[in-house]
């Protein structure tokens, strides 16, 4: 379309060139994305059709039969009723929140505070940027192991707490269930606090200077100006980087299988460390199957409702 | 703006408390790469922060020259798991970009392609697990489980979307004059794709390219599900270094975690003001 009218306003002394152009254009367009649409019908679209075929089933690797022959065990929805009487998936998906209702808002804050900070210039402003967005850029797995050689009762943080306070202190983070699950929570924070510094300072570097000059010549206070006018224009920024965020929060693994392993008992637990365990260790697939087809299925509606709430206000 | 002395001293109090925060798990990890086994222990006899004997021991040991049981008991080094990282992301990333920026110019140019932004995003949304289960099958049936080129068209597909984003935003933003100029001298759509847009953009590829490496090179659920013994990843090794006979080796597994974070770190460095349009999928411009 866009490259129709280009052609066709730029050259209107060669009538018959930029038709052909445009359909060449659109000819070769199609052409291009074709590799892409192959792979998402490969990688997307069929495993899709697979997984609800084997949700279906009583499947498991161990039977002997290829998947093809799931059918000899067809057990209709006998899976996701399964599924609603599952406490450790419902437990598991409990943790899953609350990290992430501890992490983000965690994360929002202590990034929007540096954010603040680095509006405008100072001395060694480039070198602490760096430095602030290395965790992010740390193989989380790797972080993972810091984090659990930090937190060993031996290690680090107790000895910075037994330096600090003047006690002898070894706590051991990593197998008391409630400390286990605030260990890995600060793992988190450390390795995103970055991410969201980086979107948010984006976006309050994108205020326009005259406004925020105009606001203090009618004598606003900083304050005033930071929430009258510097919130309300990143409004938009603020709710990528937090819909960000909590996507990748829901998705959580590396890091804290890494950590604790999902350990001690089920302490730290999320849902893709659940899915990994009975994958690997129970190896009953066609459930796994029905339980993320229902995981799929949810987050799909809770994106599509927040994708068009997004869309409306922008 | 001129600021207080007052708040000049609190903003450098708060960003480099912010900074010793950042750096304390790093140099933690770092300097235990350097520690020979007793100046650290499980149960903190010795904790030092700085080695006081400082060793390559842990590197040597890693990478089976020095021999040990230990090594013996591990089976293998990890020269294997480092080729394994490296071929797997190089070519997972050629296959993100090639795929990625071909449809991102198809898209941005010849506006054809539907809803194909949509579903690129929709299936970065989703956790890998959830999706995890039809690939180990397919992945056994082609036979492809426990091989680099497997999980490199994973990787590829997987990172696909960030590569699609980047270039398209890159795209967008190039002056259509360069393109319509040679167009006019009737060289085709193609070879002005070939000859100028992509020299052209040799910058922004080369920063998209260095992003999918780095998402790549990070993961490690897809290698812990898709590789079992003769390809296993870095992350995937380095996990593996503690056994029953072993206990944790602390200092090895820091040594391997030095080298599996460094590339990643540097590379993120150079391509620092992309970060922001690749992990928003270009939803901020800045």
């Amino acid at each position: 379309m866009s490259a129709m009218t280009a052609a066709t306003t730029t050259r209107p002394d060669n009538p018959p060139k930029p038709a052909t152009l445009a359909e060449e254009g659109r000819r070769l367009g199609l052409r291009m994305t074709l590799p892409t649409q192959i792979l998402i019908l490969f990688i997307a679209v069929f495993p899709l059709l697979m997984q609800i075929y084997i949700s279906l089933t009583d499947w498991s690797p161990l039977d002997g039969v290829s998947w093809v022959q799931a059918y000899d065990s067809w057990n209709g929805f006998a899976n996701f009723v399964d599924l609603i009487q599952d406490t450790r998936l419902w437990a598991a998906l409990k943790r899953t929140f609350l990290v992430m209702i501890v992490c983000v808002p965690a994360q929002f804050f202590l990034a929007l505070g540096l954010a603040v900070l680095f509006i405008d210039n100072f001395i060694g402003k480039r070198l602490f940027y760096s430095i602030l967005l290395t965790p992010m850029m740390v193989v989380p797995s790797v972080a993972g192991y810091m984090f659990f050689m930090l937190f060993q009762s031996g290690g680090p943080i107790n000895g910075l707490i037994s330096g600090l306070t003047g006690f002898d202190v070894s706590i051991a983070w990593l197998s008391d269930p409630n400390l286990a699950l605030i260990a890995v929570m600060i793992a988190d924070v450390w390795q995103w606090t970055p991410l969201m510094f980086l979107i948010l300072l984006a976006g309050l570097i994108g205020v326009p200077e005259d406004q925020l000059r105009a606001a203090t010549l009618l004598g606003a206070s900083w304050w005033q100006r930071f929430v009258t006018i510097m919130l309300p224009r990143i409004k938009i920024v603020i709710v990528i980087a937090l819909a960000i965020r909590v996507v990748e929060i829901f998705k959580i693994f590396d890091t804290l299988y890494v950590m604790t392993g999902g350990g001690p008992g089920v302490a730290t637990e999320t849902i893709s460390v659940y899915i990994y365990k009975i994958t690997t260790q129970d190896l009953t697939w066609a459930y796994v199957a029905a339980i993320a087809l229902f995981i799929l299925i949810t987050l799909s509606i809770v994106a599509n409702m927040g994708l068009r709430r997004i869309a409306r206000r922008s | 703006m001129k600021r207080s002395l007052s708040f000049e001293l609190l903003r450098y109090a708060l960003i480099l408390a912010a900074v010793a925060i950042t750096l304390i798990p790093i140099v933690w990890m770092a300097t235990m790469a350097f520690k020979p086994i007793p100046e650290w222990t499980a149960s903190g006899a010795d904790l030092t922060w700085w080695p006081r004997q400082p060793t390559l021991d842990n590197f040597r040991f890693i990478f089976g020259q020095e021999t040990s049981e230990l090594i013996v008991a591990l089976d293998k080094t990890a020269v294997r798991p480092v080729i394994s990282s490296l071929l797997s992301s190089i070519f997972g990333t050629l296959i993100a970009m090639v795929c990625g920026t071909a449809a991102a110019y198809g898209l941005s140019r010849f506006n054809v392609g539907g809803n194909l932004p949509l579903a690129l995003v929709q299936l970065r949304l989703f956790p890998p697990m959830a999706v995890m289960i039809p690939i180990m099958i397919m992945w056994s049936f082609l036979g492809l489980v426990d091989s680099w080129w497997g999980l490199a068209l994973v990787y590829g597909i997987v990172t696909l979307p960030f590569a699609f984003w980047l270039m398209k935003t890159f795209f967008d933003e190039m002056p259509r004059e360069i393109e319509e100029a040679a167009l006019v001298e009737g060289c085709s759509r193609f070879r002005v794709f070939m000859r100028i847009t992509l020299p052209v953009m040799r910058a922004p590829l080369a920063s998209s390219a260095l992003f999918v490496f780095i998402l790549n090179w990070s993961d490690y659920l897809i290698g812990l599900l898709l590789t079992t013994k003769e390809w296993v990843t870095v992350p995937v090794y380095m996990a593996s270094l503690s056994s029953s006979m072993t206990g944790q080796l602390y200092g090895a597994k820091a040594a391997l975690g030095l080298i599996a974070a460094v590339p990643p770190v540097v590379m993120g460095i150079a391509i620092q003001k992309y970060l922001v349009r690749g992990l928003t999928f270009g939803a901020l411009k800045q």
